[in-house]
């Protein structure tokens, strides 16, 4: 117990930081009410958390990494990956797509941390170069092309589209997600070294945490989660294809930074990270009812990402900026 | 070779003297090691992959060493050895630039829509080219900036300018692809110069310019100080933001180039002209053998790098491999060089 009571103060000291992605939040609905009075009803706030979830289980995927002080650069070749195995293997296997993709990016998550901390890589260039590895795979599976989920697989892909008492199913699916992230980061020894590890590597290795084991389950964790959006991607999509998420690699690290978490390392959650991919779905959709070109979503999700990195940052923990 | 001049000395940053450098560096290899930056045999590993990779490939398949093949090896290593050139500087630095295709895509979009296109009444000929090269520097002063001013590792602030520029260009260019009507630019892939295009040339030029300024210029000798270590490179008088802002705006140039060359070669520009670039210039980069802790290595290395990744490819075209997999190798190719490479007694916490 004792060693929750000496990280509470470190994360009250600085739980100003959580509260103000969530005031941008609340100042964006205002914004929309304001804009728009009536648009926030039952119905597309559904949409918009059903919008929102694929981004939402990336990008809670990338905050174990980028706790432990890391980043994933594979998330989204691990997700397209996953959406080409899904849909090469549903009208084979059926039902049994979904464990073998969504396992392909735990595979790939695990190589990718056993890189990162066995061959001692930095995990930005660790996971470029398994993300190239995996983009490889993918385009070499699919023939670079897209494969289009046909009638007989799309039974199988049905319930991921569905709603259960008015909620869409891959809401209760990222909901799930969240949850179980949230508490495993909470509450579980797990979590608590990879915060431990985040926060001070040299203090958690000599406190005789196993950086390794905590770093290679994160990044297993952050590869699982990848392949799980990129397989309902599919689904919503009805189709599979080796570039299918890879817009989604900015917009997921952007949300994690934008709701709080420090690139730094031990400092956020997942709940900061549902709501910087609120923010980020938000600021989406607001672009296009504005009037913004879909084109220039990029260039403003960079903006966005740089001035939230800086903003965020621990400056204190990183003696030379490179 | 005149290898005293290219001779980089880093004793001075390093804190390990090893006798045994010395002594190697009397011996004809120990030279030859000596230009490529490095300090034992390990650095010899590159030129040793690229000649046994020509070897094999050439067993497996003679075409290999026609002269045709070898033309088309040194124009498809025109682009990306003028990419690596710009990278080299950020790596040898100790920091990286994921805005390379971001910066190229940019400069191919200034180019096609300044000079003659299909798209608007624009002729402006080569200064569209200056304009696209201008536009490359401009991404990388805007990066530098970003990075030392804001200060936030080079690696989340490239990020962000990757996607800028992504955005800028995919935008202008409206979402489509805008053809290069200009005679003269195009020139630069279709016009030879003793039976090699002119984008070789181009790229030759880029390396000489490279090397000339990692080994004769002052900015050369203070990127590979602040490289070597930040710290000492500050206490020496080095000034490391000038230097920093000064490095990135380099690469942008670099990459600027590149996007004119790359808008030559294929005629047009459009959404995808970028993609899978950045990849295969750190590929280039760390398999030539420039250390991704910084200080160590140069354009030299990064030029065995990017024929290693070239030959590499044609090879694999020639032996009948899905081209779609060249990915997955380079993305090994870099973990194996990597995990080769790092100086592990410099680098005790890897985030």
């Amino acid at each position: 117990m004792n060693e929750i009571f000496s990280l509470r103060p470190f994360l009250d000291s600085k739980w100003t930081h959580g509260a103000i992605p969530l005031v941008l939040l609340v100042g964006l609905l205002l914004i929309i009410e304001i804009a728009a009075p009536g648009f926030l009803t039952a119905e597309t706030t559904a949409l918009l958390f059903a919008n929102t979830a694929v981004l939402f289980i990336l990008a809670t995927g990338v905050t174990f990494a980028i706790l432990l002080g890391g980043i994933d650069l594979s998330i989204q070749a691990v997700a397209s990956l996953a959406s080409v195995i899904l849909a090469q293997l549903l009208p084979s296997l059926g039902l049994a797509a979904f464990p073998v993709a969504i396992l392909s990016g735990l595979a790939f998550g695990i190589l990718s941390g056993i890189v990162h901390v066995k061959l001692r890589v930095p995990s930005f260039v660790a996971t470029l170069a398994t993300g190239g590895v995996v983009t490889g795979i993918a385009l070499w599976v699919s023939d670079g092309r897209a494969i289009t989920i046909e009638e007989a697989g799309r039974e199988n892909t049905a319930w991921i589209n569905a709603t259960v008492a008015g909620v869409p199913v891959v809401v209760l699916i990222s909901a799930v997600i969240g949850i179980v992230s949230f508490l495993a980061l909470r509450y579980t020894r797990f979590g608590r070294q990879a915060i431990a590890v985040g926060a001070g590597e040299p203090a958690a290795w000599a406190a005789g945490i196993n950086v390794d084991r905590t770093k290679i389950v994160a990044f297993a964790a952050s590869g699982m989660l990848a392949a799980i959006a990129g397989v309902v991607l599919a689904a919503r999509l009805s189709s599979g294809s080796p570039v299918l998420a890879n817009q989604l690699l900015l917009p997921a690290i952007a949300a994690v930074i934008v709701g709080g978490t420090a690139i730094t390392g031990g400092l956020g959650g997942v709940a900061r990270t549902a709501v910087g991919a609120l923010i980020i779905s938000i600021v989406r959709i607001g672009m296009t009812f504005v009037g913004i070109n879909i084109f220039l979503e990029n260039m403003v999700f960079g903006a966005v990402l740089i001035a939230a990195v800086a903003i965020t940052i621990d400056r204190s923990k990183i003696a030379v900026i490179k | 070779m005149g290898s005293g001049f290219l001779t980089i000395d880093t004793e001075p940053l390093k804190s390990v003297s090893d006798i045994e450098r010395t002594t190697l560096m009397t011996l004809f290899p120990g030279r030859i090691a000596a230009l490529f930056g490095g300090r034992r045999w390990r650095s010899l590993a590159p030129l040793a992959v690229l000649i046994a990779l020509c070897v094999l490939i050439s067993i497996a398949n003679p075409n290999f060493i026609e002269l045709r093949n070898l033309v088309r090896v040194a124009n498809s290593a025109a682009v990306p050895l003028t990419l690596a050139m710009g990278l080299t500087f950020i790596i040898l630095m100790g920091s990286i630039d994921l805005s390379v295709e971001g910066t190229l895509s940019v400069a191919a979009m200034v180019v096609v829509l300044l000079a003659a296109n299909d798209s608007n009444g624009n002729d402006y000929g080569w200064l569209a080219v200056l304009a696209a090269i201008a536009a490359g520097t401009a991404m990388g002063l805007v990066s530098g900036l970003a990075q030392t001013v804001l200060r936030i590792p080079s690696f989340m602030a490239t990020l962000g300018m990757w996607f800028i520029g992504l955005g800028l260009s995919v935008y202008m260019l409206g979402g489509s692809a805008i053809r290069l009507n200009d005679a003269s630019i195009r020139e630069l892939a279709l016009a030879r110069l003793l039976g090699l295009p002119l984008a070789v040339w181009v790229a030759a030029g880029a390396f000489l310019l490279a090397a000339i300024i990692q080994y004769y210029t002052k900015l050369g000798r203070h990127i590979l100080a602040i490289g070597g270590d930040e710290d000492v490179a500050k206490l020496s008088g080095v000034n490391v933001t000038r230097v920093r802002i000064a490095a990135f705006a380099l690469a942008g140039f670099f990459f600027g180039i590149a996007g004119v060359l790359a808008a030559a070669q294929l005629g047009q520009s459009h959404a995808v002209i970028g993609d899978g670039r950045l990849f295969a210039a750190v590929t280039a980069v760390v398999v030539g053998g420039t250390a991704l802790t910084g200080g160590e290595g140069g354009v030299v290395n990064t030029l065995i790098g990017v024929l290693i990744v070239t030959v590499l490819a044609n090879g694999m075209i020639l032996l009948g491999i899905s081209p779609y997999i060249q990915q997955t190798v380079q993305g090994l190719m870099i973990i194996a060089a990597v995990a080769l490479s790092l100086d592990r007694v410099r680098l005790r916490i890897v985030k």
